[in-house]
Order: C-alpha cells, then structure tokens, then sequence
C-alpha cells in the first residue's frame, strides 16, 4: 500500500514542498512538486537514513580568536547530530589553525571529518 | 589628510568585495575598499551554518568559506582593502570620511558604492511590555557572541520572531546545551525560509507559534519568564490565551533594516519600505556616481544575490568612472557638471497590490533589467504582473509565494519597449 | 572632629541619586568624614535617573512651598553648577500649550503662580508665536517660560557624586541598609553583614524614604510611588522640537500631564503618564499605557510615528499624596524630633532634581545650626566629564586621534562613541563597571540599534581593562548578569 507525506526539501533555499509517496517497504515510489532532481534525492534519503551537516565551532587555545568554526566534511545521521556537537564541546586545539584542516577524523565512526571552516592565526 | 580616489567601497562584506573584484575586472584600478571590522567578510563570519554559495558556486558553503572565495580572489587581485575604519560621512560631491586610530581621512572618489549591509530591529523599536532585565539579545548579537566571542548568552531561551538568524539560533545554541523553549512568530506564517523550519526547528522538536507574540517581560535582573499571548489577523492579542514561559533568556529575529546612518546623512533619496536608497537599474542612488547594492540596499534572504548585486553596482560603476573621465576630465573637482548619468528620463516603477516593494524604483529601459521584490503575504498558485498603465507585458506563474523569498525577475529590454509606467502586482491565476 | 575608623563617619547619607549626590557634594566642601550608602549598583538608578531631565522654573508649584522656593532657587543657579561640574545644560525655554479656549483659566492660574513665586520672564504669547517657535504643534496660544532648561540627570548626578568623591565622600553601592540603631551617641547601620557608625543620617531614600526613617525609629510617612512610562525618540526627531511643550495640567493628576522634552543628546522623550502602583520596585511598562502615551503625544506633534521610537523606559515618583487626594504634596527637608541626628528628605518628587543643590544646602544648614563647620581649603569645586569626540571640530578630532590613538577608534556607531570614551566610563572614579553605568556615562547603546553594534566590543573591552570574564559583567550588578559563561 502507498502514503504519501509532505517533505520540504532544505538542498537549497527554494524549499520545495514536495509530496513523496511512499511503498510499505518504505521506498519512495514518485516525487511531486521538485523544482529540481536533488528534490528525489533529498526526498528518498530523508525517508531512509536522512542526513545532516553539522555546523559548529571548537575552541582554540592561543589563538587570535578563542573559537574556530567547523564543519563535517559530508552530512552525518540526522540521529547522530547532538552526540556529534557534544562531542565537539569537549574538544580542543592548539592555534594556528589552517583553512579546512582536520580536526577530528571519522566522528562517531560516520566517516566523516571535522574540518576548520576559517583559519584562526596564533595570538 | 585628502586622498584621491577613482573607487571608494565602504563595506567588506559580500556586497562590497564581490563589488570591488568585478570593478577591477572591468579595468577600474584605483579601487579602495573601508571595512570597519578587523577583518574582510563582513557578518558572513559569524555565520557559521552552510547554505551559502548554493547558486553562485554550486556548493553549500558556510558563511567563513563563502566569504574567504571572495577574500582570496581579492587578495590574488592586490584589491587594496583597509580594516578598522569607521565611515563617518559620505557628502554630495562623493567625499568620505573615514575614522580610524591612525587618523582621520578625506577620500575624494569618482564613484562609490555603499555596501554597509544591516542592522537588526530591537525590542524598543518593537515595544514589548514589562521589565528591561539583562538576557535579552537580538538574534545577531546572540550569534556574534557565541560563534565568535565564545560567549555563553543562556540557558532555557525563547526566540521572539522566526527570521531565519532567530531559527538559526534555535538550532546553534540547542547545540550548544542550552534549552530553546520555543520560537514566536506574530504572523501566521514564518518570516524564515522553510528550510531552516525544517532542519533547524523540527530536527530538534522546537516548537513554532505561529500567531504568538510575547506580550511581557518579567525579571527584576535577569529575565525570569515571558508572557505569550496568541493573536488574531490584526494583530491584536487574544484575552485568555496567555501562557507564561519561564526563562532566562529571551532573544529577538524581529527583522533587519539596511545601515543607513551616512547614505541617510547624505541627503540621498530613500525608500521607506526598503529602507534602503531609491535607485535605477543600474543601482545608482539620487546622488551620481554613489551606487548602492546588496542588505544597505534592500535585505536580502540569499548571499549570493548580494553578491550579484554587488557585482552590478560595480558594473555601472566601472561606466560611470570611464564616463566622468571622459568628460568631465581627471582636472575637475567634482561630478556635479558630469552629465554621465542621472539626466535621461526615467521611468518609475511601483509596487502595487500584493508587492510589500520593488527594487529598482526608477529604469531607463533599453536593456534586460533584474527586478527584485517581496509579496505582502504568502500565496499559492499566484501570478505576479509586471503592467504598464492596464497592459500587461510579462506575467510569472509561482506555485507558492513567500514573503521571506524575495523573487527576481528579469524583463528583456524588447519587454520594457515603449512602457510609460511600470507597476508590479500579483494576481490570482 | 573626624574619626578615624574605616567605617565610621560623621555622615551617612542613604540614597545616591540627584538630591543624596548634592547633599554629598554640599557637604564635601568641610572638614567632615561622609559616606553615601546607595542599595543599587550606581547612582541615579531610581527616579533621579528616570524622568523628563526638565530644569524646571518653578510656576507649578504652590506659592509658599519649599517646592517653589527650593525650585526657583535650584533654576537660577542651575546653569553655574553644570558648568563647574562639566555637564550638559540647554536654556531651551519650556511652552504650555492651550489647545482651546478652556485652557486659558489654567495659563492664567500658572502665570499666577509663577508670579508669586518669583518666577522671571514669564509671558503668554499667541498662536502665531507658538508656530514660530513650534512651527510642528498646534495650539492657539501659550506661556512661554523661557528660563525652563533641559539637562542630563544621570550625568548630573554622575558628576555630584564624582566631584563628592574626589573631595573625600566614600560611595558604597549594592549597600541596602536593612537596620538603624543608636550605640552611644552614633547611629548603627546595617547592611547585610556591614554596619557603618555615624553621628548623622541624611535620609535621601526617595521611594524608600518612609522605610528608612522608620528603620531610624520615626514611624508615620508613606510613599505612594506612582509610575510614569515613557518613549526616547530617534534623533531624527530633533527637528520637529526645540523646547519642551507641555499641555495645561488638569487638576487631579499625579503629574504634570504627558509632554514632549527635547534631550540633550538630540532625542525626544514622550511622557511621562502618572499611574499610582502597589510596588515600588515596578519599573514595568505597560502596553496600554505605551498606546495611550503615544497617542497623546501624536496629538501635541502630529508628525510623530511609531517608528520614531527607540526604546521605552518607566519612572516612579516618590509621593507623600495617595491616589485619593491627587495632586502634589510639598517637600519635607528637616532634622527628625523623634530621632535628633536623622535628617529626613521625604517626597523629593519633581521638581526635586532643579531643587538638588538648595536642597543640599539645607542640610548643610541643619547641621551647621548643631555645630560649626570648617570649611575645607582644599576643596575642588570643578570636575570634568567624559569629553564628547563626536561634538567635536574636525581639526580637534585629528589633534586627539594623534593624542590618543583610541579615539579613532568608534565603538558605538549610531551615537558615535569612541574607544577612548568607552575606556574612561569604565575606569569611572566611583569605580562602577556594569553595563548600564558604562551606558549612561559615555551613551554607547544609546541608539537606534541600541547595542547591536557595540555590545560585543563593549565586552571584550571590559575584559580588556578590567579582566572581567562573561559571567561577571552585570547589567546593573548583583544577579543582573547579562551572561552564563564560556560556550566551551
């Protein structure tokens, strides 16, 4: 049997409110009202396993600026965004930081990095 | 101390540098860009969330990458970019005046583009009632303070207003450990764009109130609690519906307003609604030569189409500075005899019903033109109408429209032949 | 005379606003040890900081009050003390507006009274005057008071207790005195777990006033506080208003009726309104009162938009008259006879900031009636303010820059304030550091975007000369705390 549930897609600022139909093997079967194909894409993720970036900073020590921001180098489980900030908060690191130097490898085993979105020379 | 100059841009930020680097591309040399703060980037620095870049590079970039694209490609041009200088003042005859602890500067400029970007709405401007304790920040300062200044501003939090910094916020400091209680938005539609709805509210099971509104203020010191009261479509609240939030915090997205203070000085037409200068289509403001582009101009949901604008201004810019050399010659002391610009007949263009506003307010046709505008309320399958006098020369079909999405439309220059008027409305389809 | 222990002194005075902070000053001028015990983080931070900073002239007032002596009095030598103390005055002149024939009767009545009380300069002029003084309010005729001025009244009060200060007078704040008692022939105060000893106790606790000279052991006064709400304007509004405009008071009311003040900074206030409450410590505003003030005043300058305003704050007075009776009550300036030593200053409402100096001079001469008093030879009569980089001649400003590198630097945009005026808030002699002190000395936040600019700096430079860490800068000190700590 299908159902059908209303997903916005966030990939871009357009928000497309896109009806995604949905098999009882919980596929998505069609899209409705995507201005685009990464409306499919997002949609079939967001139902199966939907992803997230993280956003975020570290704190620096001896740094021109006490924090630094980061990001995850590809989105991670939605269900996996907290643990990942938290985990952030307790992480620190020695200035100068480069432009998208890693920071951690492999958080919580999603494969991917923290990475320094700025460079934050010594202070 | 007097300097020359052909290029003054006040502002570093996405306006301003994508302005400075198109100048430069257009053979403009003398180009000199005044930033207050410390650094190039403007507020894109403490936006540290992605999204940034989607359309222009193809990419979500955060708000440091998408700026440091525009800062390296500057830096590769030797774009001359002065920080920790305050404009003061920007006079008729294009004389800046610029502050900083080495001194106080004269520039002399053939053009200049404002780039000074926006300022938030306060809560005075608003008029919450109650008490004024400490914990209440706009959502900006709240951003500032915790992504760069590793400041922590609360701990159980009420968002007043969903722009999307407000909900950007929500997100950051639910991050952070902090407990964001609830986002109030007086209107029944989000002012946010939908995406951040999504992944930053629903993600983390915040609450929306749509038409809400803190109706008081409680705490002798620190906030100890908000009223909120339900309200109807005039806004006017409801007896019987308050509920009262206990907080520390209580952090203001009730709108941007361009940063205005020296164009407002300079005597230059302003648009009321916008709160930016009035322009034509090549975004050149009452006074010639003094161009103005990206959130001084109008507040934009998008970087990138600041920085298009940027891009454009410079454009007419780069023209005008060829033009005044021309003929006005580099011996003349100011513009004023330069008939380069600003004399041709223009045509106004009006908002008019379901169109907040449209941007440029005034074109001399001849040319595609971009218009940018903002519907009052949202709707869905609407039309917006582009009308000279009762005809209609363009009409765009939309399945849905939001006032947080400006929309940009371009008319070709065959569309814009022969109008007498122009007036932008929407209609029903 | 003096004693010598850290915490006893000739002269407790209890309350820092305008008329503690000029009795302090008064008094600063012998050879007396003195403190100012103030229950707040800084002076002026009740009514001496929250009203319409209007120099009155003194026509309100009853003819043979102290109200109208001390207000007269305080008038004409109001302009002498700004300038000795560096603070911003303007003679603009003050108009009371007859909207219609039935207001004639009450301008009679006030130019009456004016008469009586000594007022100079007094005179009705026609609408045609009004319009060219006022071309943006209505009205058909006025009396013009043209010795009324405008001031500042926290720098007012900020400047007393300054020059106090270097003249000897110690200020202890966040100091709530909770209990007086004799031991021998001293007063015993406590505060928390202080206790300050004196020989005499100046009572100038406005709203408090009837609780501290109950604690002293004189029971029998009540205030009545009554709240009055008001707009600031943006700047932009200057042009619309050069002089305070006042409508004719009606009978009854707690105040002088809602009113357009010009500020010295440029801005416009609107109200106050006059609203008797249950608590004195209610510094809530209200919505419909913000509705009512703003409709009054649209009425008074009809160019008034709501977009106009910048913030709102709220006042209460100090009045010795309920609800019931309405109206004002007059000034009690007098030693206690209940508790000889108690000098009691109760109902200072308006006009109580114009009467601060002569106010201050009665104590002196109270005291000085129980025994002689040796003037100092080293008093400082002047003391000099925070200079104004914005005000300033292009030429000047270089000068400074090249002087004080920190000039150029502009923290505050709207208002225009500079790094170096930021810095000499903060080390303020009477060594406050909140948020609020640093605000109303040097005016960053002060406009339109009220801190969205200059917030974030003003913090790093509270670190910068004070090590203040994020938690413990304050609004307005004790647990006004304006953040949690380090994200991380």
């Amino acid at each position: 049997m299908e159902t059908d549930r209303e997903i916005v897609c966030i990939v871009c600022p357009n928000g497309c409110r896109m009806k995604v139909y949905i098999d009882d093997r919980n596929r998505v079967v069609r899209v409705e009202n995507a201005l685009c194909r990464n409306g499919g894409t997002y949609a079939k993720k967001e139902v199966q396993s939907p992803e997230r970036s993280l956003t975020s900073t570290v704190k620096v020590t001896g740094g021109a600026l006490p924090l630094v921001s980061v990001r995850s180098s590809k989105p991670i489980p939605r269900d996996k965004i907290r643990e990942a900030a938290a985990l952030l908060r307790s992480l620190h690191i020695q200035a100068p930081v480069d432009f998208h130097q890693v920071l951690l490898s492999d958080i919580l085993g999603t494969g991917a990095d923290i990475i320094a979105t700025r460079q934050v020379l010594k202070a | 101390m007097l300097i020359n100059k052909d290029l003054i841009i006040i502002g570093a930020g996405p306006a301003g540098l994508a302005a400075a680097i198109e100048a430069v591309k257009r053979g403009i040399r003398d180009v000199l860009v005044l930033e207050r703060e410390p650094v190039a980037g403007g507020i894109l620095n403490q936006c540290i969330h992605d999204g940034f870049g989607l359309i222009r590079f193809d990419e979500a970039l955060t708000g440091p990458e998408y700026a440091k694209r525009f800062t390296d490609e500057a830096a590769e041009m030797g774009i001359e970019i002065i920080t920790d200088v305050m404009v003061q003042e920007i006079s008729r005859d294009k004389e800046v005046t610029a502050i900083s602890p080495g001194g106080i500067t004269i520039y002399r400029a053939k053009a200049v583009i404002l780039a000074m970007g926006c300022r938030e709405r306060t809560r005075g401007a608003i008029g919450i009632p109650g008490t004024r304790p400490a914990g209440v920040f706009t959502a900006g300062v709240a951003q500032n303070l915790v992504n760069i200044r590793n400041v922590m501003i609360g701990r159980n939090i009420v968002i007043l207003g969903s722009g999307d910094i407000g909900l950007i916020m929500a997100r950051r400091l639910t991050l952070e450990g902090a407990n964001v209680l609830a986002v109030i938005e007086k209107l029944p539609y989000s002012s946010g764009l939908q995406r951040n709805i999504t992944q930053c509210l629903e993600d983390y099971g915040i609450p929306l109130l749509l038409s809400h509104t803190v109706t008081r203020v409680e705490g002798r010191e620190r906030v100890t609690a908000v009223t909120v009261s339900k309200v109807d479509e005039k806004g006017n609240t409801l007896r019987g519906t308050s509920e009262k939030y206990k907080c520390d915090t209580l952090i203001l997205s009730v709108g941007l307003i361009p940063e205005n203070e020296i164009a407002l000085n300079s005597g230059m037409d302003m648009d009321n609604t916008t709160g930016g200068a009035r322009v034509d289509e090549k975004l050149e403001t009452s006074i010639p030569g003094v161009f103005a582009c990206g959130n001084v101009l109008q507040v934009h949901d998008l970087a990138d189409h600041v920085s298009s604008e940027g891009e454009l201004a410079a454009v007419s810019a780069a023209d005008y500075i060829k033009n005044y050399c021309h003929k006005a010659g580099e011996s003349s002391d100011t513009g004023e005899n330069c008939l380069c610009s600003g004399n041709d007949r223009k045509i106004p263009v009006t908002a008019g019903s379901g169109i907040r506003y449209v941007l440029p307010q005034a074109i001399r046709p001849g040319q595609a033109i971009t218009f940018s505008m903002r519907v009052t309320v949202p709707g869905r399958e609407k039309s917006v109408l582009f009308k000279s006098g009762e005809k209609v020369i363009k009409k765009r079909k939309y399945t849905a429209l939001n006032p947080a999405e400006m929309l940009r439309i371009e008319l070709s220059s065959k569309e814009l032949e022969n109008i007498s008027g122009l007036e932008v409305c929407i209609d029903g389809n | 005379m003096a004693v010598n222990v850290d915490n006893t002194f000739d002269i407790v005075i209890i309350g820092a606003g305008a008329v503690g902070c000029a009795v302090a000053r008064e008094l600063s001028r012998f050879d007396l040890k003195i403190a100012v015990l103030e229950k707040e983080s800084d002076v002026a931070a009740g009514t001496s900081g929250r009203n319409s900073a209007v120099v009155h002239a003194g026509f309100n007032n009853k003819p043979g009050s102290l109200m109208a002596r001390l207000c007269v009095e305080g008038n004409e030598g109001f302009e002498q003390v700004c300038a000795e103390l560096d603070v911003p005055c303007k003679k603009t002149g003050k108009l009371i507006v007859a909207f219609d024939e039935t207001d004639f009767p009450g301008i009679d009545k006030l130019m009456e009274n004016g008469r009586k009380n000594g007022v100079k300069g007094l005179e009705f002029v026609d609408a045609q005057v009004v319009r060219r003084l006022e071309p943006h309010v209505g009205g058909i005729g006025a009396m013009l008071s043209p010795n009324t001025a405008i001031t500042s009244p926290f720098i007012y009060t900020v400047a007393l207790a300054e020059n106090a200060c270097e003249n000897g007078v110690k200020f202890f704040f966040e100091t709530q005195v909770n209990g007086i008692t004799r031991q021998d022939k001293l007063f015993r105060l406590t505060a928390g777990k202080r206790h300050f000893y004196s020989r005499y106790v100046v009572n100038s606790a406005g709203l408090y006033s009837d609780r501290i000279a109950s604690l002293a052991g004189e029971k029998g006064y009540k205030i009545y506080p009554c709240r009055g709400e008001y707009f600031i304007l943006d700047k932009r509004t200057s042009q619309y208003l050069s002089m305070p405009v006042y409508p004719v008071p009606r009978p009854g009311i707690g105040g002088l009726g809602v009113h357009l003040t010009p500020t010295v900074d440029g801005n416009m206030l609107i109200g106050p309104s006059a609203e008797y409450i249950k608590s004195k410590s209610d510094y809530s505003a209200t919505s419909s009162v913000m509705e009512q003030l703003f409709k009054e005043a649209k009425e008074l300058l009809p160019p008034l938009e709501m977009k106009h305003i910048i913030r709102s704050y709220t006042g209460i007075r100090s009045k010795l008259v309920g609800p019931k009776t309405g109206g004002f009550g007059d000034f009690i300036i007098e030693e206690s006879k209940a508790v000889p030593g108690l000098v009691n200053l109760i109902g200072i409402e308006s006009p109580g900031l114009t009467s601060s100096v002569p106010i201050g001079r009665m104590v002196r001469d109270i005291i000085s009636n129980k025994e002689d008093l040796v003037a100092k030879r080293d008093f400082i009569t002047g003391r000099k303010g925070i200079t104004p980089f914005r005000e300033l001649a292009l030429e000047q400003k270089e000068k400074l820059i090249k002087e004080f590198p920190e000039y150029g630097e502009i923290i505050c945009r709207c208002e225009g304030i500079t790094k170096k005026e930021i810095v000499e808030a903060i080390n303020n002699p009477l060594g406050v550091t909140t948020l609020a002190g640093i605000k109303y000395r040097a005016r960053p936040m002060m406009g339109r975007c009220q801190g969205g600019y200059c917030l974030t700096r003003i913090v790093d430079i509270l670190k910068e000369q004070k090590g203040l860490e994020p938690q413990q800068v304050t609004l307005r000190g004790s647990n006004s705390r304006l953040f949690t700590g380090r994200v991380k």
